[in-house]
């Protein structure tokens, strides 16, 4: 691997100087590519009040491609599935390099605060959350405070 | 054929001889076995005479071997053609028989030669050369009191068509004579497949019989020698065995002699027009001359004749060296450089080249020096005014200064030695030595001395580039402006021809005037970019008035003919007269006069089919002087341009090239053509003894070019040191630096796709074997490998590229694209709401160009300081242009479509994507560019694609202004398209720039030159193309050189490089050269690189063991291809 790119370096520095609330992001020391993420659930969701591990990296071809991200924290979340994968426009196909560490975990922030189970990952976690929005949110309660402490 | 021959040996005086050949015919008849080949059919009747004498003859034996010899050496000195019956033989015999009859007795005794000698003259006799001992020869027979020693042992040949017969009989004396004569004939040609056939040489006693044999090692020369009736050999038996037994050693003494008809026939030039050149092929003279030379050389060698003066002699030691070392080497070295170069085998690499040279060079460093004429207006180094002492002294004819000799180069001189045993007391010793020459090339001797024949004055100039060859030829001019002979003859016909004029004009032209007046003009001839600089030059270094120049070129000539056509005097005169108006004194006496005209290959070309039909001024009148300037223009003997230079007519000529021999040795034979060297301006006469042998991997071939040029070219070369150890040429340094660049993703995939095409193409053709017939096919196939590595849209050809590259410059009025914006967009399929806020936005963006805050606004993709911002004309965000462009490429990748990074606004296009381009407070320059200029931001759009290589160029030249802000750069790249693009971007980037090209008119090359010289307080770079502007041209007040691309040796590149770094230098000269990794270009640099080393261990050698290294350079010259 090259040297790190300059883009790189100054968002790991604005992360820890200023980061996101509710969002810490650390680089491991032996790969700088790679980032342990927390992401505190969003007040008002059915995921307040927990403390979610995802892991991020950086591929070499980033900023023009997407970072890759995963929760590492079982989750109960239409979008989410089992192994963590997160369905998110901004990292697939509506990518833009002008987008940055701190904007993706944000947005996946957001995500955690609206689940959208038209366009679904887990299917049958949408399948619950259309039917019964009510039971979902309860099992994603349950499920945060089960694994998310 | 026999008559034939024999009928020359009756010519001499000597009678004995004859006597001795009445009777030898016979025993030759009876006896073949001794005879040349060409000898054996003797008419029959002389041989039936022979027989009854046979007997009486054997007990004269001895003496009549040795009478023989005088013979032959007679008969050989006054060949006669006519056939010659028996009764000639007879005739002869009685006539001079007697005096001879009288001196045989004292040579019987002892060696026999004395008698011979003491009457004859050199020429007419065997002289004594050397003696050597054989201690390995063996005896075939056994028996008792064969031989004794201090016995008398004949050596002679046997005849080789019939296997030796059981009883040997002597003779010998008929067929050496017979075979004499046969030299001189070309009916030889059948001698020599029989004489290849073996080599044995046979001894035989005072009796005549046969007892033994010469070792194979020495038979093998001294066969020949024989054979040729170069030599003869008498021999002594020194040590033998009472009894001999078959295979027992003898040691035999043998005194060497020289034939007088080794001498006799050949003198170097006749003989060669006659005999061999005519056909060919190597002929059996040829076969004969080469195998004589070998012998000759092997046998002076054996008796230690060391040659006493003569250039010579250590080559050819160096010579039986190579020949072991020779193959070894073969296969290594020449080979990979050839595959690439379009020429075949014969090319030279560099270090064959300095090898070359290095003979010449050997003595320069203590050459005189001399000072320039007083109207020569610069002071000239050392170096040059040695050149200029060298110049002069040929000019004059003078040629001690490097101490050539006048002997004729190739061929030595060597005395015969004194005999050590004057036991018959019978010769003279006072005798006066008597020298005689030998060629060690082709073999020849010769008793007269071997003038080397100079008719025509002048030579090759051959410095290395960039040290002022130019300047030297000016002082030249100055110095020499009449020669002394020329000036008197001038000041005789001064008086009365004064107003006489001869003229360009050939119908003004007179023999009586001509002749009348000694030609004082000097013509140069140069390629038509440099004419210019010569003219400057030539001004520059004279006095003001000491020397008037014309240029007679383009428009120029054209004026000066319609003058002449006019046949008006006055008007003749006042342009042309100058050429040749009568007095000579270097100061002007009256109107100026023109020493010298300046004209170009071309026009001389053109002049000279003119001349051939009609007239031509040029060609009509006799120079005093012709000079020829990047002489190796003319290399091609059968070029147009070499055929007119040769026509003109001059009395010193001059050649100057940094590259008298640019692939080929024939390269050289045209220069040595015209400067009408001779011999060697025979063509016929150089191919047979350089171009051929070399080709046969003779080093032979070399050595005569050494010797050659010794003797007319000059050449230094700028790290050489004068006598006091200092360099000659102190120039700056200079530092090269290789930047290799990684392509872009998108420049990777198109050269990538063109490789494997390449690839693909010439597998196919390897595996069917057609490579060879193909070779200019892939050569363009490389060709366009090489382009693609500079710059895709010199490869690719469709419309989009083109869209991608329009003319113009691109600029964007601000107020227009605002306009754009409002009015344009209306028909998009935003909602007007949108485009209202875009606007809004745009406007916002477009005003705060200027603020300096925006300086530091942030790239969204690399979050840096935007270095060159754009706008993206779609929504106006702004981006770095690399950032924008790269991600615009990975989204055509993966087949989605470019997006704004920042607001995903898509599509959008590169040639839409607007540059904001900052001027500098202090930039400069108003000519340049539009009406933006006032404000000091201004837009572009990025309707020009660079390449990586421009942009690493551009990046340079950035940094270049940043640190210097009046430097000077010159940029070289072999592809005129690839130039227009390189200056595309230059605008872009505010650069000065200028352009120098082959397509360009000589007017406009000078005012790119001049201009490009022009003092200013900004940056200037000149765009050259490698080939037009990589010779001549003097480009020292620039000091950056950049090469965009590679050639195939470094050799050229160097020369363009050495158009800045060379005299008149001051500073440091920064070479920078792009590569582009993993392309064609690393393989050519490998390339390059080898050639280097090569040349690099040439070079380590000269210096030190210089004969172990030119063994090592022969194996490399040689080496298989």
């Amino acid at each position: 691997m090259a040297g790190l790119p300059k883009r790189i370096i100054k968002e790991t520095e604005r992360l820890m100087a200023d980061p996101a609330p509710g969002i810490t992001a650390t680089p491991h020391d032996d790969n700088l590519r790679y980032f342990d993420v927390t992401i505190a659930g969003p007040d008002g969701s059915p995921f307040a009040a927990g403390n979610f591990r995802l892991e991020l990296f950086l591929p070499e071809e980033y900023p023009m491609a997407p970072p890759k991200v995963r929760f590492l924290t079982k989750i109960y979340h239409p979008n989410i599935d089992k192994l963590g994968r997160i369905c998110l426009d901004i990292l697939k196909d509506k990518w833009s390099p002008a987008l940055q560490i701190r904007t993706v975990l944000l947005s996946i922030q957001a995500l955690l605060s609206s689940p959208n189970p038209d366009d679904p990952l887990a299917t049958d976690v949408a399948k619950h959350y259309k039917e019964d929005e009510k039971d979902a949110q309860r099992v994603s309660q349950e499920w945060t405070q089960l694994y998310a402490k | 054929m026999d008559g034939h021959d024999a009928s020359t040996f009756f010519s001499g005086s000597d009678n004995e001889d004859d006597a001795m050949l009445v009777e030898q015919p016979d025993e030759n008849a009876s006896e073949p076995l001794f005879l040349d080949g060409s000898d054996d059919d003797k008419s029959p009747e002389p041989s039936e005479k022979a027989k009854g004498k046979r007997r009486a003859d054997d007990a004269y034996d001895d003496a009549e071997y040795i009478d023989d010899d005088a013979t032959e050496s007679t008969g050989g000195d006054v060949p006669r053609a006519s056939s010659v019956s028996d009764f000639d033989f007879s005739d002869h015999h009685s006539r001079h028989s007697s005096p001879d009859r009288d001196s045989p007795p004292p040579a019987k005794k002892q060696r026999i030669a004395s008698p011979v000698r003491e009457t004859a003259p050199i020429l007419d006799a065997p002289t004594y050369i050397g003696e050597f001992i054989i201690p390995n020869a063996w005896s075939n027979i056994s028996g008792k009191g064969i031989v004794k020693v201090n016995d008398t042992v004949q050596i002679r040949r046997p005849k080789l068509e019939t296997k030796p017969k059981a009883k040997p009989k002597p003779n010998g004396l008929g067929n050496k004579q017979i075979s004499i004569a046969t030299m001189f004939k070309p009916q030889v040609t059948s001698a020599p497949t029989k004489k290849k056939a073996d080599t044995i040489v046979r001894l035989y006693n005072k009796n005549g019989s046969e007892f033994g044999r010469l070792p194979q090692e020495t038979s093998s020369w001294v066969a020949h020698l024989l054979d040729l009736k170069v030599v003869e050999l008498r021999g002594k038996m020194t040590d033998c065995p009472e009894r001999l037994s078959t295979g027992a050693s003898l040691i035999v003494t043998v005194d060497v002699y020289m034939l007088p008809s080794a001498f006799s026939s050949r003198s170097v030039e006749p003989l060669k027009d006659d005999f061999m050149w005519k056909e060919g092929d190597e002929t059996s003279e040829e076969i004969n001359l080469r195998e004589r030379k070998v012998a000759l050389l092997k046998l002076f060698k054996q008796i230690g004749l060391k040659p006493r003066s003569g250039a010579n002699v250590k080559l050819s030691k160096a010579d039986t060296k190579l020949n072991v070392s020779k193959p070894k080497r073969k296969t290594e070295i020449v080979g990979d450089g050839e595959e690439v170069e379009v020429d075949d085998e014969e090319d030279l690499s560099k270090s064959d080249l300095d090898m070359i040279y290095q003979k010449a060079q050997r003595g320069d460093k203590d050459m005189k020096e001399m000072e320039p004429a007083d109207t020569f207006a610069m002071t000239l180094r050392g170096y040059q005014k040695q050149a200029l002492c060298w110049m002069q002294s040929l000019e004059s004819g003078k040629m001690d200064v490097r101490e050539a000799s006048s002997m004729h180069p190739l061929w030595s001189e060597y005395t015969f030695p004194p005999r050590e045993d004057p036991s018959t007391g019978v010769f003279d010793l006072t005798e006066e030595e008597k020298p005689f020459y030998f060629n060690p090339y082709s073999g020849e001797l010769s008793l007269k001395f071997p003038k080397s024949e100079r008719t025509c004055r002048g030579g090759i100039l051959a410095d290395e580039m960039g040290m002022g060859k130019t300047i030297m030829l000016s002082a030249l001019i100055h110095t020499n402006l009449v020669s002394e002979e020329d000036k008197a003859a001038a000041a005789a016909s001064a008086l009365s021809t004064k107003t006489q004029q001869l003229r360009l004009n050939a119908a003004f032209k007179s023999v009586k005037r001509r002749s009348n007046r000694a030609p004082s003009a000097t013509l140069i001839v140069a390629p038509t970019s440099l004419l210019s600089q010569w003219a400057e030059e030539m001004e520059r270094s004279s006095k003001p008035g000491a020397v008037k120049v014309l240029v007679w070129h383009g428009q120029n000539r054209t004026d000066i003919e319609a003058a002449v056509n006019s046949g008006e005097d006055g008007d003749a005169e006042e342009i042309l007269d100058s050429e040749d108006e009568e007095d000579c004194k270097p100061k002007k006496k009256k109107a100026p006069r023109i020493q010298i005209v300046i004209t170009s290959y071309g026009v001389l070309v053109s002049e000279h089919a003119r001349s051939e039909k009609g007239r031509s001024p040029i060609f009509d009148m006799e120079w005093l002087r012709v000079v020829l300037d990047e002489a190796h223009s003319c290399k091609n003997r059968a070029s147009r341009t070499a055929k007119a230079v040769y026509a003109l007519q001059a009395r010193r000529r001059w050649a100057v090239t940094g590259t008298p021999i640019v692939n080929k040795l024939e390269d050289l034979f045209s220069l040595l053509r015209f400067i009408n060297f001779k011999p060697w301006s025979d063509f016929t006469f150089y191919r047979s003894f350089i171009t051929l042998p070399f080709l046969a991997r003779d080093p032979k071939a070399i050595e005569i070019v050494q010797v050659i040029l010794e003797s007319i070219l000059l050449r230094r070369e700028k790290n050489m040191k004068d006598s006091d150890g200092k360099k000659i040429v102190d120039l700056p340094s200079k530092e090269i630096k290789i930047l290799k660049l990684e392509f872009s993703m998108a420049e990777r995939k198109i050269y990538d796709a063109i490789y494997v095409n390449v690839k693909k193409n010439f597998d196919s053709l390897q595996s069917k074997g057609l490579v060879g017939k193909n070779y200019t096919n892939l050569l363009a196939m490389l060709m366009r490998l090489r382009r693609a590595v500079l710059h895709p849209s010199l490869v690719l050809n469709h419309e989009e590229e083109r869209a991608m590259s329009p003319a113009g410059d691109g600029i964007v009025d601000v107020q227009e694209l605002l306009a754009r914006l409002k009015g344009g967009n209306k028909d998009s399929s935003t909602s007007s709401q949108e485009t209202e806020s875009t606007n809004v936005f745009a406007s916002d963006v477009l005003s705060k160009l200027n603020n300096d805050d925006e300086d530091s606004a942030e790239c969204p993709i690399c979050l840096d300081v935007m270095e060159r911002p754009v706008i993206v004309s779609e929504c106006m965000h702004k981006t770095c242009k690399d950032c924008i462009l790269m991600y615009v490429a990975t989204r055509e990748e993966k087949g989605q479509e470019p997006a704004c990074p920042t607001c995903a606004h898509a599509p959008i296009r590169v040639n839409q994507i607007i540059e904001v381009i900052k001027t500098e407070a202090d930039a400069q320059d108003g000519d340049a560019e539009g009406p933006e200029r006032q404000s000091e931001v201004m837009l572009r759009k990025n309707n020009f694609q660079s390449s990586t290589k421009i942009d690493a160029l551009i990046e340079h030249l950035k940094r270049l202004r940043d640190q210097d802000p009046c430097f000077r750069a010159v940029v070289f790249s072999q592809f005129t398209t690839f130039m227009d693009l390189i200056q595309k971007a230059l605008r872009r980037e505010m650069f000065e720039d200028y352009r120098y090209d082959g397509t360009m008119d000589i007017r406009k090359r000078t005012v790119a030159i001049n201009k490009f010289k022009e003092p200013s307080r900004s940056p200037k770079v000149l765009v050259i193309s490698l080939k037009a502007g990589g010779v001549g041209l003097n480009l020292t007040n620039a000091n950056h050189v950049f090469m965009m691309d590679c050639w195939w040796n470094a050799a050229t590149e160097n020369q363009a490089i050495d158009r800045v770094h060379r005299l008149g230098q001051e500073k440091t000269v920064y070479v920078t050269h792009f590569i582009i990794n993993e392309t064609i270009e690393g393989r050519i640099l490998q390339i390059q690189k080898r050639k280097t080393a090569i040349v690099q261990e040439a070079f380590r050698g000269a210096a030190k063991k210089a004969e172990k290294d030119s063994v090592e350079n022969f194996r490399i010259i040689f080496g298989e291809d």
